[in-house]
């Protein structure tokens, strides 16, 4: 149940989702114990909205991908408990927007689902088994480009794509993250979408997605396989991506399903450092 | 600078770049502040104010760019097919080589 929420909501008045994000922030308002931030009145008088802010669960609703509400929320440094964008909730649902400013049918319908799930939804608790707790500490070869340090874990069992994530495989298991090059390229990193728990992603596929105030981006598996549990910790404590990314800041664990095939586009300690290294010098050369 | 190849395959023989929906297109230009590998230029005195100039710049695999776009203008070729594709292009390069 969405209740004791602090709504942070997009208020673009000139497209359908804008309209949409605000009016199922204010249907969350009427029905519970929810309050809400305007985001006009937000950036220029924050003492009215700093203490809800700080005092509840962030709720933030993006209208659409240039996700302004989230920006906002990160301007202000308030840390996101939960957020959805209306254009991508539309997808998902197989509602099609157009451009009508005015709530018909299709807007409404999809504020009644979104209203639905949100009210319906208990508070996030993912369980998984002690077993997919690989406990471990690794290696590291490290290389400094100016203030930058990045940190490369040396193991045979650790393999990564060019896509700067890597996967620590054990058995018919792996655990998969992004390598140092992905959190000091998005510098602090405040929100983490995981990935669906029981979904088959395939090598390169999506497995979540990682924000900053700079930029959102999607990570890249490099292996194939069902997500059987993600570091739930995450959701809560994102910045752990940025404190170590490859033990308290992994991402998900995956029950492999064509690793021997997979191995094929994957790259080793060797040749992923040299990558790295290239690409650090490019980035801030 | 961009890389010239991906897992050993030339870059220019991946298909993998944003392709733009001009219907949807508002040029907020969200896309060219973020991406850092110029895949995009922007032509201020053209009525197409944006194109594709460096398709082989995109990283393969990263759609990163749609990600900002949001009018959703940006899509990418199926993930699938092009990993396919490398891995065939790898096998006669090994076959060949």
């Amino acid at each position: 149940m969405v209740e004791n929420y602090a709504i942070l909501p997009c208020n673009g008045l000139d497209k359908s989702a804008g309209i949409i994000s605000r009016e199922l922030a204010l249907k969350l308002c009427e029905n519970a114990q929810n309050e809400i931030i305007c985001p006009v009145f937000y950036r220029v008088a924050e003492a009215k909205y700093n203490k809800i802010a700080n005092e509840h669960p962030l709720l933030v609703i993006d209208g659409c991908l240039t996700r302004c509400a989230s920006k906002i929320a990160m301007e202000k440094n308030l840390k996101i408990s939960k957020k959805l964008t209306i254009t991508e909730e539309a997808k998902n649902h197989n509602i099609e927007l157009k451009s009508n400013l005015r709530l018909l049918e299709n807007e409404n319908a999809l504020i009644e689902i979104l209203l639905n799930g949100l009210n319906n939804a208990e508070d996030k608790v993912i369980l998984f088994s002690d077993e997919t707790k690989i406990l471990y500490k690794f290696e590291y070869v490290t290389f400094q480009k100016d203030k930058f340090i990045f940190r490369l874990p040396k193991n045979p069992e650790i393999y990564f794509n060019e896509n700067d994530c890597w996967a620590y495989v054990s058995g018919n298991r792996a655990r998969i993250g992004v390598t140092d090059f992905v959190q000091q390229s998005l510098s602090d990193i405040l929100y983490f979408t995981p990935p669906d728990i029981g979904i088959k992603i395939d090598q390169f596929g999506e497995f979540g997605e990682i924000e900053s105030s700079k930029s959102v981006i999607e990570l890249i598996s490099p292996v194939s396989g069902k997500v059987i549990s993600i570091n739930e910790t995450l959701i809560q404590k994102p910045e752990l991506i940025n404190e170590n990314p490859y033990e308290l800041g992994w991402i998900a664990e995956l029950e492999l399903t064509d690793f021997e095939s997979d191995k094929e586009l994957l790259i080793g300690f060797d040749e992923y450092f040299e990558i790295m290294k290239k690409k650090a010098e490019d980035k801030n050369g | 600078m961009s890389e010239t190849t991906f897992m050993g395959v030339e870059r220019d023989k991946i298909d993998w770049k944003p392709t733009i929906d001009y219907t949807k297109c508002d040029y907020c230009m969200e896309c060219v502040k973020f991406c850092p590998h110029k895949v995009f230029e922007v032509r201020e005195n053209e009525e197409i104010k944006l194109i594709v100039k460096n398709p082989h710049n995109c990283v393969v695999f990263c759609r990163a760019c749609s990600k900002t776009c949001g009018p959703d203008a940006l899509s990418f070729p199926d993930k699938n097919a092009t990993t396919q594709k490398i891995k065939e292009i790898r096998k006669e390069k090994e076959n060949n080589g």
